[in-house]
């Protein structure tokens, strides 16, 4: 069973200017103490046409986690306009919060992010290049959607193994993999991290 | 009769395999699939029950669903006191829950408002034990036992008040087991499976009572349950899917001489589920009709994989009612309402059927007094038959019913703290953490957030506790050692001062226990209504009508629902509320604490069985091949990461059977007249029994038996000791009494009446002639060639048997024992025969033979292990796994520390000392313990936490170097060295390389 559960995510002034730093109050809650920390991101999603506009804003460990109910706040700089497609600046596009332990991805909390010109005659008339000093970013925060995922809580057996017949190195270092991610999780939507039932927790 | 479907009782179209009512009678549970994982719901019961309430929308119908079950659950089942609820499913576990009082009413995050759960119900253990799926569970009447069967053939009895303890696993079905069902006098458990047959196992000793096939011969394919029943009044066990003449039977198979000459017949299809009424029966007195007494009778409903539903009368030949194509497909489960007049069925099909039976249809039910008169007439006086208020006035007869008051009293004493905790709390109005309200903390949150860099620069945030879960396992003792301020001390006294004991007492029903002190001690009470806060909040943010405003902590509304759950809970238990004030608690507390220690003495065998030689072999380390192998590895270290104790809770099991017999009672005797003067310690001593089963290890499978007096040589009475090795018998005979037995991989040893200790070789080779002790033995045990006698006089030996030495000569555990109430709760003797002792006060000291000296190795209170956080010098993946005796007897303690650190922000530099001086600490306490593996774990700790923060020159280093002879350290060193030379700046590498040669 999910040693973890998300209990709320609150957003943080929104709306807010587009430069202004994307702010988070997650809550959660542990029901047995985690050996290892949570590893949580913050995937800004630049355009609905490409997964290649996908921008980690941010990833953060978070622990060490007990039983009981936790919160933190979690903030990431705003996305890189420079990244963005100008075409997909203003409109509806999605910001992705993501929660990983050892590696494996267990919730996933989409947004629903419009951004839109402050004033009616920037929005009738948008400038050709985008210009973000003047878009106001909206969060959907009543409507978060929401894709939980089963995945191996307990280390395995090879995990062990591996760290026994390792030198006692100094490797701190969990690679930073990310999988490049996209849309808001419906299950089906994802093919790489379908929801499966077969994990095996003995 | 009336007939209902509620259509909103449903899994979403998915198929519900079990129902359950619970006793209260208020609410039921239903457990099937659910979208992509096994689900369990609790219902509201009224909705079912009155109409008005079923359109009543403030009424809430879903009480809570829990979707932690990874596949489809077949069987959920409340415990009979209705305070717990277990379901199994096929991901081959057993869950039991728990109701959470302290959060109210909250919504799942992310879906939307009206899937809110009304109750919070907390899976408070997993029970892993069967290698297939569950299918049926069983409380066991007065919920001693649990009960639970599987496809993997067995049936495992659990030890419900201590959770998750086995009892037995029945073994003998050669078929999937797809029901159980309790003898209501508590005397045999039945057992139905695929293999065409019904067994009865006893549960004096779990061994089978009969096996019944005939009824069976005939049956051919299979149903997916085979739920059946036992009469309330004992005498009838009904059977699901039978056969008789070809056609589908319900057999009837009587308690005297287990016949089956009756059955119910008339389904076309399989018998799934036999379900008998709670109440017995007498006809109903008409008016005018003469006064003549007319025999109880009971009422069993008969589901079937036709689709129809049956209900019977035993004084009636037939059916009352059938009720034919009731659902789409077969019925799966059937549930009795506690007053007997209602019944809930489901079905494959997804859906749920309520019958509703008036008095005039069924009969005027017995009161619970005159049911148990019948059992008493029938039956004599038996633990499982009273009814509680009789128990505890009772006078007692057996040694069950002693144990059951003392649990009782226990329970009651335990009731009433918590009342008084939680009145406590709710007095002490503190939404505040630190002295903080919850608001404020929101506000500076970012601020105040602690967030640090690992080793290899990323971000690293520590999140702020802002509750702690109300699963009741608490950290022994955890504040006596920290200096507390601000408001926090009251409430977190008043509300923790009872659960800091529990752990003491090794038998308190307490799922987790001592072993598990790692969870959050927050300000229970003073977060609680911050929780409530927080829900409030997430109701907010899911765009739900929020009544009232987030910022409220603690209006009266909010904490009401709570209340009246725990008046009712202790009405129910017929406890007296505790008094709300704080200092009500203290007393209550040192009385439980006599209590246990009360307990403790009773119980000598209980505690004393704790440890075993098989704690040390270190399987996790050894490459295997064998990939069956590897799974037993998989799961072990799997246990490991969840419990303190790993060795000990996964693999020794130990399997004693408390028959206790009147021999029992002259234990006493026998040792007054045997002793040397009574010296002032005085530890408890195994009585002797009939006979007890010891297992030593289960790989190589390993045991001892023990018969005492089975065989009398001209008038003398002759005691059998068996000892089975993979397969390989051997037994040998001895003159006395056998009281306790231990074996290793190299030895077994047994200690008689008379002081005597014999020595055997595993093969069955006499190693010594009998060995005098110098008093009667309280424990003993085994480890390699090692054998440790701890004597009744508290005095301890250890002689290695195969190089004929004395390790420790019979030192006194005085010196550890000063204070009079301490007791040794766990004895463990390593590799290299070094005894530990664990004490009840949470301290643990080794005998360091050549010192001569009693070393202290580990103390549950010691402040430097709470302050220590070496998190960051962890190797990701390594965090616990180190195992051997230290962090046997250290349990999970190490984890606590980390949030005392966070908890009371102490200053960095301080933490810094103490980390150190507690890394230290360890390490030479593994040395002592002279586990090679420990003391590299704790000294690559150390040396990674002095390269991380780099406080100046590490004098402490020099110090702790491995001893020459330690060719592990060594290797070790050089590995270290290798790694850590070239590190740049602030490493100590010179002195490392100095010392290593």
């Amino acid at each position: 069973m999910a040693k973890v559960s998300v209990l709320n995510v609150a957003v943080l002034e929104n709306p807010s200017p587009f430069h202004s730093p994307f702010r988070f109050e997650i809550s959660f809650e542990c029901s047995e103490a985690l050996a290892d920390d949570l590893e949580w991101k913050i995937i800004y999603v630049g355009s609905a046409e490409s997964e290649e506009f996908d921008q980690i804003l941010d990833s953060v460990l978070v622990g060490p986690v007990p039983a009981g109910r936790h919160m933190f706040i979690f903030q990431a700089d705003a996305p890189n306009p420079s990244l963005i497609p100008e075409t997909d600046a203003v409109g509806v596009t999605v910001v992705l919060i993501t929660c990983t332990y050892h590696g494996q991805e267990f919730i996933r909390v989409g947004y629903y992010v419009n951004n839109e010109y402050l004033t009616p005659e920037l929005r009738e008339h948008p400038p050709l290049k985008p210009d973000f000093s003047q878009l106001q970013r909206n969060i959907l925060a009543s409507n978060p959607r929401v894709t939980r995922f089963h995945i191996n809580w307990d280390n395995t057996t090879d995990r062990l193994e591996a760290v026994e017949n390792q030198a006692p190195a100094l490797g701190c270092g969990a690679a930073l993999s990310c999988t490049p991610v996209k849309g808001l999780g419906l299950p089906g939507c994802i093919p790489g991290l379908l929801p499966e039932n077969s994990m095996d927790c003995i | 009769m009336k007939l209902l479907k509620p259509t909103w009782v449903n899994h979403n179209g998915k198929p519900i395999f079990s129902v359950d009512i619970h006793p209260d009678g208020t609410k039921f549970a239903t457990g099937g699939q659910g979208q992509d994982s096994g689900k369990v719901v609790i219902w509201n019961m009224s909705p079912v029950l009155q109409e008005d309430d079923e359109k009543d929308e403030n009424i809430p119908k879903m009480l809570c669903q829990m979707d932690n079950h990874l596949a489809c659950v077949n069987c959920v089942r409340w415990s009979n006191s209705g305070m717990y609820l277990a379901s199994g499913g096929d991901d081959k576990l057993i869950m039991v829950w728990k109701r959470a009082t302290y959060i109210g009413p909250s919504t799942v995050f992310g879906s939307s408002g009206k899937l809110a759960n009304v109750e919070q119900w907390r899976c408070v253990s997993i029970l892993r034990s069967h290698s297939g799926d569950v299918m049926d569970v069983a409380w066991s009447p007065h919920d001693a036992w649990l009960a639970s069967c599987s496809v993997d053939n067995t049936v495992v009895i659990w030890n419900a008040v201590k959770f998750p303890e086995i009892l037995a696993t029945l073994r003998g079905h050669s078929g999937l087991v797809k029901g159980l069902t309790w003898d209501p006098v508590g005397k045999y458990i039945a057992s139905q499976a695929d293999d065409r047959s019904l067994k009865v196992w006893r549960t004096l000793d779990w061994q089978l009572e009969t096996s019944i096939t005939k009824p069976f011969d005939e049956c051919g394919g299979t149903t997916h349950v085979l739920r059946l029943s036992w009469s309330p009044d004992g005498h009838y066990l009904v059977s699901a899917h039978a056969m008789n003449n070809s056609g589908p039977t319900a057999q009837i198979i009587e308690r005297e001489g287990w016949k089956t000459n009756m059955d119910f017949v008339g389904h076309r299809k399989a018998v799934t589920v036999v379900k008998f009424n709670p109440k017995i029966f007498k006809k109903k007195q008409k008016n005018g009709s003469s006064a003549k007494p007319s025999c109880p009778y009971c009422c069993c409903a008969v589901g079937s994989k036709d689709r129809s539903l049956s209900v019977w009368l035993t004084c009636l030949k037939r059916p009352l009612v059938v009720i034919h194509e009731l659902f789409d497909k077969s019925i799966m489960d059937i549930s009795w309402t506690l007053n007997g007049l209602g019944i809930l069925v489901c079905s494959m099909d997804g859906s749920v059927a309520f019958l509703d039976f008036s008095q005039d249809e069924l009969g005027d039910p017995l009161s619970e007094e005159e049911k148990s008169r019948i059992h008493q007439s029938t039956y004599g006086k038996s633990l499982a038959i009273m009814t509680e208020a009789q128990l505890s006035t009772a006078v007692i007869e057996n040694p069950e019913m002693l144990k059951y008051q003392r649990r009782q009293q226990q329970q009651q004493l335990d009731q009433k703290s918590t009342t008084a905790r939680e009145t406590g709390s709710t007095a002490s109005v503190a939404g505040v953490v630190n002295g903080e309200s919850l608001e404020d903390i929101r506000k500076n949150l970012l601020k105040k957030q602690v967030e640090t860099r690992t080793a290899d620069g990323r971000r690293r945030i520590t999140p702020l506790c802002i509750a702690q879960l109300d699963t009741g396992d608490f950290s022994t003792a955890f504040f006596n050692s920290i200096p507390l301020s601000g408001s926090l001390v009251g409430t977190m006294l008043s509300s923790q001062s009872s659960p800091q004991l529990l752990p003491l007492d090794s038998s308190t029903p307490n799922s987790f226990g001592a072993s598990k002190p790692s969870i959050e001690p927050v300000a229970a009470a003073g977060t609680r209504p911050a929780g409530d806060s927080v829900s409030k909040d997430s109701v907010n943010a899911t765009s739900t009508p929020a009544a009232s405003s987030p910022s409220v902590l603690t209006t009266p509304s909010k904490i009401e629902p709570m209340k009246a759950f725990d008046s009712r809970f202790t009405e129910r238990s017929k406890a007296t509320p505790g008094a709300p004030a704080l200092t009500s608690v203290t007393p209550t507390a040192v009385e439980r604490l006599k209590e246990q220690n009360l307990v403790k003495e009773l119980r000598p065998r209980d505690l004393l069985e704790s440890s075993s030689d098989s704690d040390e072999k270190v399987p996790v380390t050894k490459p295997s091949s064998l990939s069956k192998r590897k799974l037993e590895l998989e799961v072990e270290t799997v246990e490991k990461k969840k419990k303190g104790r790993p060795r000990k809770d996964s693999r020794l099991m130990p399997v004693s059977l408390s028959v206790q017999s009147p021999a029992a009672l002259t234990a006493e005797k026998d040792t007054m007249c045997l002793s040397v003067p009574a010296p002032a310690l005085k530890l408890p001593m195994p009585g002797p029994q009939r006979a007890f089963t010891l297992q030593v290890s289960s790989d190589p499978s390993m045991y001892i038996e023990v018969e005492n007096e089975v065989t009398a040589v001209g008038g003398v009475k002759l005691s059998r000791l068996k000892c089975n090795r993979e397969g390989k018998e051997w037994e040998t005979v001895l003159t006395s009494r056998i009281l306790t037995a231990a074996g290793s991989c190299d030895v077994v040893c047994v200690a008689c009446e008379k002081r005597m200790l014999s020595v055997f070789s595993t093969c069955g080779r006499r190693l010594l002639p009998p060995i005098l002790l110098p008093s009667p033995i309280s424990t003993l045990h085994c480890t390699g060639s090692y054998v440790m006698a701890l004597t009744a006089a508290a005095t301890l030996s250890v002689w290695d048997v195969h190089r004929q030495v004395v390790v420790v000569k019979e030192e006194s555990l005085h010196s550890i024992l000063a204070g009079s109430d301490m007791t040794v709760s766990q004895i463990l003797l390593t590799q290299h025969g070094i005894p530990v002792m664990n004490l009840s006060d949470g301290k643990a000291y080794c005998f360091n033979p050549s010192l001569s000296t009693w070393n202290l190795v580990s103390d549950k209170q010691d402040s430097l292990a709470q302050c220590a956080d070496f998190r960051s010098s962890l190797p990701p993946q390594d965090a616990m796994l180190c195992s051997g005796p230290l962090a046997i007897v250290q349990g999970r303690a190490t984890t606590s520390g980390r949030q005392a650190a966070r908890l009371f922000s102490v200053p960095h530099v301080v933490q810094q000392e103490t980390t150190l001086a507690y890394l230290e600490s360890q390490v030479a306490a593994a040395l002592t313990l002279q586990s090679s593996h420990e003391y590299r774990h704790w000294l690559l700790l150390y040396a990674r936490y002095l390269v991380n923060e780099a406080p100046p020159a590490p004098e402490g280093l020099a110090c702790c170097l491995a001893p020459p002879h330690d060719p592990p350290a060594q290797l070790f060193l050089q590995e270290f060295s290798a790694t850590y030379a070239p590190s740049p700046g602030g490493a100590p590498t010179p002195c490392w390389s100095a010392e290593s040669k």
